[in-house]
């Protein structure tokens, strides 16, 4: 190994010998490298960005629980949750759950207050029941839900109040303190006072950070009436029509072990659910943002293919301009394989010294990038972050690029026979 | 047994469909600490023989030992040793490397050997001050004159301390002060350093160095006496 050193500078010094060709080869090479390692690393910042805004909603310890179909392999419906059944309460008794928190949705009859003039203003409207520790414990998914001053959201025990957006309100005609009547399956009715008004979307503060928070009720149809959970099993019996649960578990407890067993638990009641960890979405986000980069890796990665022809042709140039000085090692005592590794290591440097330059310049095109894309876009910052295996990987692999291009023209030269070698004029 | 020993010499070339006969056929023996001066026209295969003399090359037919080893028996690796340590080349052209300093010309042959870095540069120093280019170490081939390069040429093959120096040409390319300068070297590394030298040249001073004169015409010993000066007996090998 000691003559790998000497040989290296052997290498080395024959490139910078020819420094204007070295270059232009180098060039070659580090194009692609760029283009590379800057979409690798956009690639890289998205994939980072993304998981740190969902790991910031979900928190080490909690999970959501949805139709098998809407999440993970086999996943068919294009976004919309789809309903599911569930038993909240076996959901609540499982070991390791700390508090459970549901969504389910229905549209029901609704009757508001007779008006001065006799006339009563009804229809069929979406009513959601929520659990009073959405906005107790998830503020985090929920974004701040905030009702109109003189209201308020719901509190463990409520049973027949209900909180109405602020449009349906408004053409309802009602406010807090009076009473709705809505009507289930069957004969199940009720009369629910109204105990708060949701905040009109431009008066509740749209919280900047919440990209990523979830619109239960008061969303853009603004014709939503939501009552506690409980009592929507009183309109419409149990829950068969849950969009969303979200689960946090106790302290101590594994988050994806305690997920698994509720999973397993609730679906042997029937259910047909997934529950997702912040592992399962963080793994996905990978898996497609993996995909993508990927994909767009392997488009720059054509522009290498061309840098390592490049290569190649500079090599074969190089054992052709130097049959005789080859004669000449070979002359001196040097064996087949020093020479096969002296041209190696000139095309590996070559491609190396393209990797170093092109690591550089990719990191620089996509700070850059991502400079631009947080500059054109808004309520989404792009952290632009700099991987440091993507980078050792790429300079290991630019160097093998380069080593595997000469391959073939170094075998060329370790080849030569030593008398025809030194005859060459 | 001489320190080389050729038996029925021959060596053919294929060009094509024509076959080239560069040696037919030719004895010859060579004692340790000789100088011997090859002569003869051009294309009487004076380089053919220097290059079977240097192990670069295996005869197609005869025997050559060098150093009692049967040329013909040797594996490539076995070659290599003989190249790398028995042997050392001097060429017509120089055959430098151009990219490397003249110092790292002569450590050359020492790295292909394994020789450690220190005791490389040490003796790349000493050859080059023994040749008078101790002032010279740094530069490349193209900052030398052409007698200079032969001389950084002459140290090189002195590199791994080898029995047998092989010239081919040495001062075919210089002018007569610098080449006197090389063939004195090279006197001086028979006499004085009990080196066996071989040395092709045109030149009739030049041969005069020399202990004995081989002659080759076509590829063989040219026997007849030279029609001229050199007024020793016996020079060429009957
Ligand atoms: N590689 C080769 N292929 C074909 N012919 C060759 C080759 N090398 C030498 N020859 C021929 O062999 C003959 C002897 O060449 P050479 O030994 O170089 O002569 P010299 O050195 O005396 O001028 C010449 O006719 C030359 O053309
Ligand atoms: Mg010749």
């Amino acid at each position: 190994m000691r003559k790998f050193w000497d040989f290296l500078q052997l290498a080395g010094q024959s490139i910078l010998h020819r420094r204007m060709r070295s270059w232009l080869t180098v060039i070659g090479v580090f194009i692609g490298i760029t283009a590379v390692v800057g979409l690798m690393s956009i690639g890289y910042s998205f994939d980072k960005t993304i998981k740190e805004q969902v790991s910031g909603v979900f928190g080490v310890d909690t999970f959501i629980v949805m139709d098998e179909s809407t999440f993970g392999p086999g996943a068919h419906n294009g976004g919309g949750a789809t309903e599911y059944a569930l038993d909240l309460d076996l959901l609540k008794s499982i070991e390791g759950v700390k508090v459970a928190a549901a969504v389910r949705e229905r549209t029901g009859f609704v009757q508001g207050q007779p008006k001065a003039d006799g006339t009563v203003l009804q229809g069929f409207l979406p009513v959601s029941g929520l659990s009073p520790e959405l906005m107790t414990e998830f503020e985090s998914f929920t974004g701040k839900l905030e009702v109109l001053p003189g209201g308020r959201l719901f509190e463990p025990g409520d049973i027949d109040v209900a909180v109405l957006d602020f449009e349906i309100s408004q053409r309802l005609g009602v406010t807090v303190g009076d009473t709705i009547l809505v009507a289930g399956d069957g004969d199940a009715e009720l009369n629910l006072t109204i105990i708060g008004i949701m905040a009109p979307p431009e008066a509740a503060k749209e919280d900047s950070g919440s990209g990523f928070g979830m619109q239960f009720s008061g969303g853009s149809d603004g014709d939503t009436i939501s009552v506690p959970y409980e009592t929507m099993d009183l309109l419409w019996g149990p829950a068969d029509d849950v969009l969303i649960t979200l689960v946090r578990t106790e302290p101590n407890y594994n988050v994806d072990e305690v997920a698994d067993a509720a999973e397993k638990a609730l679906n042997d009641r029937g259910s047909e659910i997934s529950a997702i960890t912040y592992t399962d979405i963080s793994e996905t986000i990978g898996t497609m943002t993996g995909i993508i980069s990927a994909f767009l890796a392997g488009i720059a990665g054509i522009s290498l293919l061309v840098g390592a022809v490049g290569v190649m042709n500079t090599m074969f140039t190089s054992v052709l301009e130097r049959t005789k000085e080859i004669g000449v090692m070979k002359a001196v005592g040097a064996k087949n394989s020093h020479i096969w590794t002296i041209f190696l290591i000139e095309s590996g440097l070559m491609g190396l010294v393209g990797g170093i330059v092109g690591s550089a310049a990719g990191v620089g095109l996509s700070s850059l990038g991502i400079l631009l894309i947080n500059r054109l876009t808004t309520g989404f910052e792009v952290v632009s972050v700099i991987n440091p295996l993507l980078i050792i990987e790429t300079l290991f692999g630019s160097f093998l690029l380069g080593a595997v291009a000469g391959l073939w023209p170094a075998w060329r030269a370790s080849k030569l026979p030593v008398v025809d070698a030194l005859r060459y004029e | 047994m001489a320190l080389l020993d050729m038996k029925g010499l021959t060596k053919n070339y294929q060009l094509g469909k024509v076959i080239v006969r560069a040696l037919r056929g030719l004895d010859l023996q060579i004692d340790k600490g000789e100088i011997v001066a090859v002569m003869g026209p051009s294309g009487s295969g004076k380089s053919t023989l220097m290059h079977i003399l240097g192990a670069l090359d295996v005869p197609t037919e005869g025997k050559a030992f060098i150093n009692g080893k049967d040329l013909q028996q040797l594996k490539e690796a076995e070659l290599v040793v003989l190249r790398g340590q028995t042997v050392g080349f001097v060429f017509q052209t120089f055959s430098l490397i151009p990219t490397l300093s003249a110092q790292r010309n002569v450590e050359l042959p020492m790295i292909f050997q394994g020789v450690g870095k220190k005791e490389r540069a040490k003796k790349a120093s000493a050859l080059l001050a023994g040749v008078g280019l101790a002032d010279r170490t740094h530069h490349k081939p193209n900052e030398l004159s052409g007698g200079e390069r032969q001389r950084v040429a002459i140290a090189r093959a002195l590199a791994n301390d080898p029995e047998i120096i092989l010239a081919d040409e040495p001062t075919g390319n210089l002018d007569s002060e610098s080449g006197e300068a090389v063939l004195s070297l090279l006197k001086g590394l028979a006499k004085k350093d009990g080196k066996t030298v071989i040395l092709v040249t045109h030149d009739p001073e030049a041969a005069e160095i020399a202990d004995r004169i081989i002659r080759l015409r076509d590829g063989c010993i040219d026997t007849r006496k030279p029609k001229g000066s050199l007024n020793r007996e016996g020079e060429s090998y009957a």
